[in-house]
């Protein structure tokens, strides 16, 4: 287990601390809430705690972060975190939201990610993962900021995929794709024919998951990219090893 | 016992309707006895008062004082139907009884011979038929002497109705035909024998003597007569006759001559009358018994094993003491003592009785004789024999009817029972599986309440298992938090920086919350499956290249174990989801590989049965405990003791029957058949 901690590479963690990106967490367990806003702030975040959501949306509604990480459960509410997840997206349609749960169901997943988080993480992940998230969900938004040039363009057939600013399309259309569904996609693309085992995927995607949630996450891609192109079997399972990319 | 056979024997206990009432029937026959002892007896008692009225017409004299003596010579005089033919021989007497004894020395004086006798009267006859003991006989002589003459004869000495005595004898040298002699006396003083033709008899010579059968007029004889033979060879024939005073017995009973017509007029049908004297001799009688029940009853079948179960005992009861010439009897000697009285006697038929009612004939104060009459019960009975038979059979059939309602309803009952039974029994499955819904729920009588009962207790049941089953869920949910806060704790102390002995420290308290994370996450791992199972989608696969590929990944992956692949040559396709299936693989292999020692070999089959394939992973190894064999692929089932310390909790088993059941299969454990290692095997129908 103690293995799976590799494979964050150095260069997501590497932040320009200039910026002061304020990062909000909405999360009703105060020693967790204490510990990520600890571990976020030493990243050189700029971090407000909330407990729940009403005062959360109080303060969004003065202003919003750059970043949201929300708990689902919250105090009372039981699906406190997806209302919260609706209505920041209805005030911004582009700041990260990160759904980080004890929940760990496909159907919570799903929920949120149709809601429009851009990541669904369980309370398993390491804080030096979840760095890793934040950091590259900022990157993504940086680079989508930043006017093109620079990009690094991974091109497979009819994908092609902006590595850059996290950006996927088949057949120029954009697919959507949740930062974990991304560095799947991008892991697997990045050496077509090549099979990548869960365990690759996983630290590909800077995540602790099991084999089943793997499993759904490729089916989730499948499908994200099969209601662009009904003939799309470019994710290949390898049964008993892994999954590949063919062009 | 079973309720059938219980409910069997409250069905019988309707028996007790027929039983009650054949009861009720016989008490209604002794009811019904008693007013036809009654009226009978009032009838007798009727028809002996009318006779006391015509006391003439019943008794021929005034007044019989002695009573009847059979020893003293007294004679009963049978009244017979028909004129006898004069021939020796009675058979034509139409007398069922045979001759009495004659007693000897009737008539004072001379040897007589052993002899018996009898006497029957006709209209205008005395008839007198003596069997005689003679073994010498002695012809009657032709010329014989008075004084002198030895010869066998029978005497006869008669008193005239003018009360005069007169002397006969009957005597032959011949068998025949004979007339009367008697000794005359002539007036010069001596006797000579002379014929009285008057007075005639056949006299029949026998092996062991004579018999002798004589014919009297009526005209000559008064009311007393005298018999005996006698042994000719000593007694010489006399002349003189003995005195009157000097002479016993020899008293004539007669029956009246019109008595029968007489009583003729008060028999009703069915019923015989009979008159007696005070010495109980027959009178005279009328009618008869059986013409009332010439008719029989109609043939009933029930009716003799019937009458033989519930009826009263006929054959029980006295026989009529009846003889030709005299009729006894309680009711006789109770009648004869003034009284009257009934009595049931039995009949030559089982189920006939015959009623006798007897009143006494008093005439001036004194009781002169007693009219008997008989009736036969049956005529009653054989009404209340059908009505009874009808009401039996009518109970009979009311208690088989009751008896096959009952009988069915308790089959029916105990099939319902049977079937709630059979449902609990199986209501919860070897494999923990709980069927929440029991037959005869929707009834509304108690077994449906039963039933029911059962329903919510299973259901309760059911909850509770599920809550067990969640628990694990359930509990790595809520623990996960409190395990978050303490690895970002860890975190963020690492982040801190921390001296080298501290790190030490805080690598144990990593290395132990990771091992607890693993822990949690198994327990959760069921309810995921189970979940992620839901939402799969079924697509066709080849599970024999699924095998292929999979099993070169397990050599690559499990370098201690040897993989043995057993696959048939064509593919084997199957509806389902490959990724589920290879989970399913992963689980199976991860146990087997558990199990196999380092070095041993783990087989891979899949076989084409009936209906089904049989994928079987087999490993060498220990067998499985006989206890744990059915519980193996419960969730959170504890596991065997393996040689690693990862930890175990079942689930990987329990997924395997998840996925098993999501492709209409079912896995098993068993033991190789030589204890060398154990087989799964997942039957998977063919679609």
């Amino acid at each position: 287990m103690a293995s799976r901690n590799r494979g964050i590479s150095d260069s997501v963690i590497g932040y320009d601390p200039a910026m002061k990106k304020q990062i909000a967490i909405v999360e009703d367990e105060p020693a967790l809430r204490d510990n990520y806003a600890a571990a976020l702030s030493r990243q050189g975040y700029q971090v407000k705690t909330y407990g729940n959501r009403r005062v959360a949306m109080q303060a969004f509604h003065g202003r919003l972060p750059d970043l949201a990480i929300i708990d689902i459960s919250l105090e009372d509410e039981a699906e406190g975190g997806f209302d919260l997840c609706r209505d920041l997206r209805a005030m911004s349609a582009e700041l990260p939201i990160v759904f980080l749960t004890a929940r760990d169901s496909e159907l919570d997943a799903v929920s949120g990610l149709r809601l429009g988080a851009d990541d669904f993480l369980t309370k398993d992940v390491s804080l030096p993962h979840l760095a890793a998230r934040v950091a590259a969900l900022f990157r993504r938004i940086d680079a989508l900021r930043r006017p093109d040039g620079t990009a690094e363009i991974l091109q497979r057939g009819a994908l092609q995929i902006d590595a850059e600013k996290m950006q996927t399309t088949w057949n120029g259309t954009p697919v959507v794709l949740s930062l974990t569904e991304f560095w799947i996609v991008h892991a697997l693309a990045r050496n077509p024919g090549h099979v990548k085992n869960r365990q690759q995927l996983m630290d590909a995607a800077n995540v602790v998951l099991d084999d089943e949630t793997i499993t759904s996450h490729i089916k989730r891609v499948r499908r994200k990219f099969q209601t662009l192109d009904a003939n799309f079997d470019a994710i290949q399972t390898v049964y008993g090893m892994g999954y590949r990319w063919v062009e | 016992m079973s309720i059938r056979s219980q409910l069997l024997i409250v069905g019988l206990s309707t028996l007790v309707l027929p039983w009650a009432g054949c009861q009720y029937a016989k008490e209604l026959e002794l009811a019904m006895r008693g007013s036809q002892e009654q009226a009978l007896r009032a009838s007798a008692a009727t028809i002996a008062n009318a006779l006391s009225a015509e006391p003439q017409r019943v008794f021929r004299d005034g007044a019989d004082s002695p009573p009847f003596d059979k020893s003293a010579g007294d004679l009963y005089v049978f009244p017979l139907g028909r004129q006898p033919l004069l021939d020796g021989y009675r058979d034509d007497w139409d007398i069922a009884q045979d001759p009495g004894p004659l007693p000897e020395h009737l008539i004072p004086g001379g040897s007589p011979l052993k002899s018996r006798v009898q006497a029957g009267v006709t209209e205008r006859y005395l008839y007198v038929y003596l069997d005689v003991d003679d073994p010498h006989f002695k012809p009657e002589p032709s010329d014989p002497q008075v004084g002198s003459a030895r010869f066998d004869r029978v005497e006869f000495l008669l008193q005239k109705p003018d009360g005069t005595l007169e002397s006969y004898f009957f005597a032959t040298n011949a068998p025949g035909l004979i007339e009367a002699q008697r000794v005359v006396h002539d007036a010069d003083g001596s006797d000579h024998i002379g014929n009285e033709p008057r007075l005639q008899a056949y006299w029949l010579q026998t092996k062991s003597g004579f018999q002798l059968e004589a014919r009297l007029p009526l005209t000559l004889l008064g009311n007393r007569l005298w018999i005996a033979a006698r042994d000719g060879t000593r007694d010489p024939l006399t002349a003189e006759a003995p005195a009157l005073e000097r002479l016993q017995g020899g008293r004539l009973f007669f029956a009246p001559r019109d008595l029968d017509e007489l009583l003729a007029t008060f028999v009703r049908a069915g019923t015989r009358v009979t008159v007696v004297d005070a010495n109980g001799f027959k009178f005279g009688s009328a009618g008869s018994v059986e013409s009332g029940t010439d008719q029989q009853p109609p043939a009933d079948l029930g009716r003799s094993w019937f009458r033989n179960l519930l009826a009263i005992d006929n054959s029980r009861l006295p026989a009529r003491g009846d003889t030709p010439d005299r009729l006894e009897g309680p009711q006789v000697a109770q009648a004869l003592n003034g009284e009257a009285a009934t009595i049931w006697l039995r009949t030559g038929r089982k189920d006939v009785a015959l009623l006798s009612a007897a009143a006494p004939i008093t005439i001036d104060g004194t009781i002169r004789g007693a009219v008997v009459l008989d009736q036969i019960g049956d005529a009653l009975i054989g009404l209340r024999d059908r009505a009874l038979a009808r009401l039996f059979y009518l109970t009979l059939l009311a208690t088989a009817v009751a008896v096959a309602f009952v009988v069915g309803f308790a089959t029916w009952l105990s099939v319902r029972i049977n079937r709630l039974s059979r449902a609990a029994d199986s209501a919860v499955g070897r494999d923990g599986r709980i069927r929440l819904t029991m037959p005869e729920a929707s009834q509304g009588d108690e077994i449906g309440a039963l039933a029911r009962s059962f329903e919510s207790m299973l259901a309760r049941l059911n909850e509770h298992t599920q809550y067990l089953q969640t628990l694990g869920g359930k509990l790595s949910h809520e623990l996960r938090t409190p395990l978050t806060i303490v690895r970002s704790s860890l975190d963020n102390l690492e982040s801190e920086g921390l001296r080298e002995d501290q790190r030490a420290f805080v690598d144990r308290a990593r290395q132990g919350s990771l091992r607890l994370q693993s822990i949690l996450s198994a327990l959760g791992a069921a309810a995921r499956v189970e979940e992620s199972i839901k939402q799969t989608e079924r697509v066709g696969f080849d599970l024999r290249e699924l095998l292929l590929s999979t099993v070169a990944a397990y050599r690559s992956g499990f370098p201690n174990s040897r993989f043995d692949l057993e696959v048939p040559g064509e593919a084997a396709f199957l509806r389902g989801a490959p990724d589920l299936m290879v989970q399913l693989l992963d689980k199976l292999i991860d146990n087997a590989v558990d199990f196999c020692p380092i070095g041993g070999k783990i087989t891979v089959g899949l076989e084409r049965s009936a209906g089904n394939y049989e994928l079987t992973v087999s490993n060498d190894g220990p067998p499985l405990p006989e206890a744990m064999q059915g519980r193996l692929f419960e969730s959170l089932y504890e596991r065997r003791t393996t040689h690693d310390d990862k930890p175990h909790f079942g689930l990987g088993l329990y997924i395997v029957r998840l996925i098993a059941e999501f492709h209409d299969g079912a896995v098993t454990a068993a033991n190789r058949a030589d204890g060398t290692g154990v087989v799964f095997t997942v039957s998977l129908p063919i679609i």
